[in-house]
């Protein structure tokens, strides 16, 4: 209601501006307009917040000396009463007393933030309305309201990146309260099964994380050990060898793999190949698991294939012509410039996209999630079922959770990890490609 | 041609007749006839854009990795035909060697730039025979002072000059027939050229050398014959010493005193 | 003697050729395999896909001669409209059914036969039969041919999924069923028809009553919250970073920070989500408006990389055509640049919409992932999405649900494809060659 009567008086404003050349339209509609769309944007992020934490303060000791889970609760019932939902406890008087002030509380901030932005734009509009004159350079100030808008843009990378590493880095924090570094890094078992509340039995879970990092990397080498020679070669017989034709029609068809969404991947793992693995482990007599990090791995190798191919494609594409030239000036055949000349100079481009493809695997989650299965092996045999960190952290955090629990916060964890490492082989991946990049430029 | 001379009594080692090259539509080379003797330099001159450079990369058939060309007419090496069927692209660029207009070292060390003409093509018995093509080559292009004690640095290191003569040792390392220069002095500066130069005065004695080249100057220094490339023809080919001081066609004598090119 | 020693020379070489050129060959052809392995595993997974999915378009009916028994029914005498929709609603449809079914194979007796019996059609029928009695009131007493949905079991057995060789006790449809079913086919009662309430119900717990309606409709508005958030602040920091910023410390941290975004797993931004938007703003679990946020925080990085290398496409001389106009640079970029290089990042923001229609574990980590029969309304509703239903589905025991999750992988695959082609075609068709 708020945002929409803000907007209201503001759209009126430009209306009524229109008849002035547009910028100063523009000038007054923007510094009315915007500290307006702030106020309301103050109000669509904290203010069910600061409803919330008025009507927690006006509730009773009583309430409030309960637990966080418990308090939890009881808004939730209060926020469902409050739009007429079905609740969890019977209704009392107090209950009804609190939800009833919630709704005032919500409407009176409603209101309050209502009038202050209406009032805040119509007030801003004035003041711009008559500092209009036809010596003010209004264009300037719009453009300068205009890029300084850019700036903004172009920071919310940057705003993503410190909110992933804050998040994640906070929620560690208080993970390590609970367990300690060396136990999760160094740690051997992972079994996460904290119980839901404090009292009851077998609260304490184990958080060691080695096994699903050897999970992981078992996974990822499959997956390498699948796609790093079908994909070099793919690109060295497309780039070397194919007519442009051929290449026209096989370049889309490889890169048709990478367009094809994951969870397809992780159906076609578990239930095809999956099957297919365990059947033929049964014919030569070996028992294979139905969730067999095999699986996994073949399929996640299928999937970073057109990467590999189409990162190595462009390396190859650019060492200079002059070097074929050269080699082919001596008389060498196309496999012995390609093996002695080409693929040593495009090796840190190669390199780069072995790297980015390793950490693509490693950060994949769902054709593990549905293919190698929740068990913690500690194993590096590929015929077992393993986890792996991605798995893990899917697993804590669906599901209604405690947020505070060791058990949730541990996803977080994970996840620092997961980033850390993921971010380190990116980083080294684009250092090398831009070396490469400028020793040919 | 019509003043008969030693020379021209040899048999030449290439013939071109009646060679036609398109560039998908583009009609790069009309008609060119060509003989070339053996250790002579051969000089090939012309505007830019003339098609001289096109003409050498059909002799060692480099052409062929661009898939756009097409060539018709005949080219004889030896008196074989070059584009016949059962002429092996890979030994025949290994007769027919070919030094570059940039200099091209792959990113390896000196001593492997040289010796991997003679890897690929099993030319040395064994690693001492291979130390000693390589030492040949490189004192041959005049480059062994230089780099006897970095031999396993890369080859992308060396100064402009030294990476060209550091190609040409590569090329003869080889041990062509022939070597094909395109403009091999065009990214140097006028000391480098100087000692290239030299260098290829001393090639001529034991091979055959075609050199396209933008400067008169080079052409008249170095080469015994020059041919003078026009829009995909050549409108004169003979005694470098005829043609720059008796040109008989006016477009020669207009490119030659300067007035354009 | 020269003579003899080039020959003997010659011939080495020439064996020595024969060797490199089947290096040569053998080289090419392991380059192929290379590549051919990669088709293969394209073309298998194709294959294995729409094998199981066509099926999904498809559902079996069996046609049943159903009374609307007056007694069961009751008396709906006097009533209204209203009256006697929430009267039917409230009959009890499976014994009007299981009634009908018994006239039609009289022989059955015992509970746990009838039972059986009326296993053959869906419990969606229930409402098919409901449906026709609001429809027309006069049809009670009388009997009406239905065609009624039957049952996923009784559809996996028509399609051939359920073999009758395999021994009762292990496949999901009795000796004694197939017997009726046997009757029935004989009787050309057994139909086949296009599924249309696959694209037209949401999920559901019988796989022959599930359709993706739902799912497709949060994935729509998931993306459309994607689009709004994603599209304008792309452009705008691509066109800054690309013509405004100064080359100093500050955007090379905005740069190499968008290219190590564009390579953070997904899951990691499920995280964000999940930390931010729901447990500090308090937004609505479930909702396509907290997934489209953080599909858009992914999505970001590559509408930014791919508007980046449109405006650095478009030749500096039009800026300069304008600013030599006395365009102010802004005016330049707005009037000139950014229309000329709109092709480009439509393409690349088309891409992005597609990577983010197809992506899965970020949606998993904020809720989208309940079971949810209504189709969303806006971008509050709790809602899921074609990828998460896939992955439900997928997860199903039920038989029935393996060839839906392929149909709706189908569905998916043609949406993306759809997308692609799009941007292709947009690409083609607008592209200018400077």
């Amino acid at each position: 209601m708020g945002r929409k009567k803000a907007v209201l008086s503001v759209n009126g404003k430009i209306r009524d501006l229109h008849s002035l050349p547009g910028h100063y339209g523009w000038f007054t509609a923007l510094t009315s307009f915007l500290p307006g769309l702030f106020i309301v944007l103050v109000w669509i992020i904290f203010g069910s917040n600061l409803v919330d934490n008025f009507t927690l303060a006006a509730l009773g000791d009583e309430i409030r000396s309960l637990s966080n889970f418990d308090r939890a609760l009881y808004m939730n019932d209060i926020h469902n009463l409050a739009i007429g939902d079905a609740i969890s406890r019977p209704l009392t008087n107090s209950l009804n007393n609190a939800t009833n002030f919630y709704l005032r509380t919500q409407n009176n901030l409603l209101w309050i933030f209502t009038l202050s932005a209406i009032g805040v734009s119509s007030l801003l509009a004035i003041f711009s309305f008559r500092k209009i004159s036809p010596e003010l350079r209004s264009r300037n100030l719009v453009e300068r309201l205009i890029i300084i808008m850019l700036v903004i843009s172009s920071s919310i990378a940057i705003l993503i990146t410190i909110g992933i590493v804050s998040s994640l880095i906070v929620e560690t924090l208080r993970f390590l309260e609970h367990v300690s570094l060396s136990e999760f890094l160094l740690g051997l078992k992972w079994s996460p099964q904290t119980a839901l509340r404090a009292d009851q039995v077998g609260s304490s879970g184990s958080f060691g994380a080695i096994p699903l990092f050897t999970g992981t990397l078992l996974i990822t080498f499959i997956a390498l050990l699948v796609a790093v020679p079908v994909g070099l070669f793919s690109a060295i017989y497309m780039t070397e060898f194919a007519s442009p034709n051929a290449r026209i029609f096989f370049k889309p068809l490889l890169e048709l793999l990478a367009g094809i969404p994951t969870v397809v991947y992780g159906f076609f793992a578990a239930l095809v190949v999956a099957p297919v693995i365990r059947n033929s482990g049964e014919v030569i007599g070996l028992e294979i698991a139905s969730e067999s990090a095999l699986a996994a791995g073949l399929v996640m190798g299928i999937m970073i294939i057109p990467l590999i191919s189409s990162l190595s494609d462009d390396v190859i594409s650019s060492v200079p012509q002059s070097l074929r030239d050269a080699s082919y000036g001596l008389g060498a055949t196309k496999t012995e410039t390609i093996v002695n000349v080409i693929l040593p100079s495009a090796l840190p481009g190669i390199v780069s996209a072995f790297l980015l493809a390793a950490s693509r695997a490693i950060g994949e989650t769902m054709i593990v999630v549905m293919a190698a299965g929740m068990a913690a092996n500690l194993t590096a045999n590929p015929l077992e079922a393993v986890t792996t960190v991605t798995v893990q952290i899917l697993a804590l955090l669906t599901g209604d959770q405690e947020f505070d629990s060791a058990k949730t916060l541990s996803a977080f964890a994970l996840g620092l990890a997961l980033f850390t490492i993921t971010l380190f082989l990116n980083f080294i991946a684009l250092k090398l490609v831009r070396k490469y990049q400028e020793q040919y430029d | 041609m019509d003043k008969t001379t030693v020379q021209e009594l040899i048999q030449p080692t290439i013939k071109a007749r009646n060679v036609d090259v398109y560039y998908g539509e583009t009609h790069a080379l009309m008609g060119i006839d060509l003989d070339i003797a053996p250790k002579t330099v051969t000089a090939l001159i012309g505007p830019s854009g003339c098609g001289k450079s096109t003409f050498l990369r059909c002799i060692n058939r480099m052409n062929d990795t661009i898939p756009s060309c097409r060539m018709t007419g005949k080219i004889t090496l030896d008196g074989e035909d070059i584009y016949s069927k059962n002429i092996d692209v890979v030994q025949l660029r290994a007769k027919v060697g070919m030094v570059f207009q940039k200099a091209n070292p792959f990113p390896k060390s000196i001593y492997d730039n040289v010796a991997y003409g003679p890897r690929i093509h099993g030319l040395a018995a064994d690693d001492k025979d291979l130390d000693e093509i390589v030492f040949s080559s490189l004192q041959r292009s005049g480059l062994w002072n230089e780099v006897k004690d970095r031999l396993d640095k890369s080859g992308t290191a060396l100064s402009g000059g030294q990476q060209q003569r550091l190609c040409i040792a590569r090329t003869i390392a080889v041990n062509p027939e022939v070597i094909l220069m395109d403009e091999p002095c065009s990214a140097l500066d006028p000391i480098a050229t100087a000692i290239i130069e030299e260098l290829i005065a001393d090639l001529k004695e034991r091979f055959t050398i075609v050199i396209v080249t933008h400067s008169m100057q080079q052409a008249a220094r170095l080469s015994q014959k020059t041919a003078f490339f026009h829009l995909g023809k050549i409108l004169e080919f003979g005694d470098t010493s005829e043609i720059f001081t008796n040109p008989r066609v006016e477009k020669t004598k207009d490119y030659i005193t300067g007035r354009y090119g | 003697m020269t003579d003899l020693k080039q020959n003997t020379a010659s011939l080495k070489s020439q064996a020595r050729l024969k060797k490199r050129y089947r290096k040569e060959r053998l080289f090419k052809a392991i380059g192929l395999s290379g590549l051919l392995s990669g088709l293969l595993a394209l073309t298998i997974m194709m294959i294995s896909i729409l094998s199981t999915g066509l099926s999904g378009f498809s559902e079996t009916r069996i046609k049943f001669d159903i009374y609307m028994d007056p007694e069961i029914i009751g008396s709906t005498d006097g009533y209204d409209e209203t009256e006697y929709r929430d009267h039917i609603a409230q009959i009890n449809h499976s014994t009007l059914i299981r009634n009908s079914l018994k006239i039609k194979f009289s022989d059955v007796k015992g509970r746990r036969d009838v039972f059986n019996l009326q296993k053959l059609v869906s419990s969606g029928s229930r409402e098919e039969v409901r449906r026709l009695l609001i429809e027309d009131k006069n049809l009670i007493g009388k009997t009406i041919a239905m065609d009624l949905l039957a049952s996923s079991n009784v559809d996996m057995y028509v399609k051939g999924q359920i073999s009758r060789d395999v021994n009762q006790s292990e496949r999901k449809i009795s000796d004694r069923q197939l017997a009726w079913l046997d009757i029935l086919e004989s009787e050309g009662r057994i139909l086949k028809g296009f599924n249309w309430k696959f694209f037209s119900t949401g999920d559901s717990r019988e796989p022959e009553l599930a359709g993706i309606l739902g799912a497709a409709m949060g994935s729509f508005l998931t993306l459309l919250v994607t689009l709004l958030i994603a599209f304008p602040i792309g452009v705008a920091s691509a066109l800054y970073l690309e013509e405004f910023a100064p080359h100093n410390k500050w955007t090379d941290l905005i740069e190499i920070n968008i290219n190590n975004l564009a390579a953070v797993p997904s899951i990691i931004f499920g995280l964000l989500g999940l930390a931010i938007f729901l447990n500090v703003f308090n937004m609505p679990r479930s909702a396509p408006l907290v997934g489209g946020l953080t599909l858009a925080l992914m999505t970001l990085p590559t509408i930014i990389i791919s508007s980046r290398a449109a405006i650095r496409a478009v030749p500096p001389s039009i800026r300069d055509a304008a600013i030599g106009m006395g365009a102010s640079n802004l005016q330049a970029q707005f009037h000139h640049v950014l229309p000329l290089s709109m092709p480009g990042i439509m393409t690349g923001t088309i891409i992005g919409m597609a990577q983010a229609l197809g992506e899965t574990a970020p949606l998993l980590m904020i809720g989208m992932v309940a079971f949810i029969v209504d189709v969303p309304q806006g971008v509050l509703d709790a809602a899921t999405a074609l990828p998460v239903q896939i992955f439900l589905w997928a997860d199903s025991p039920e038989r029935g649900f393996m060839e839906k999750t392929s149909a709706a992988i189908i569905v998916l695959l043609v949406f993306l494809i759809m997308m692609n082609g799009l941007a292709i075609w947009v690409r083609h068709k607008f592209e200018k060659r400077w």
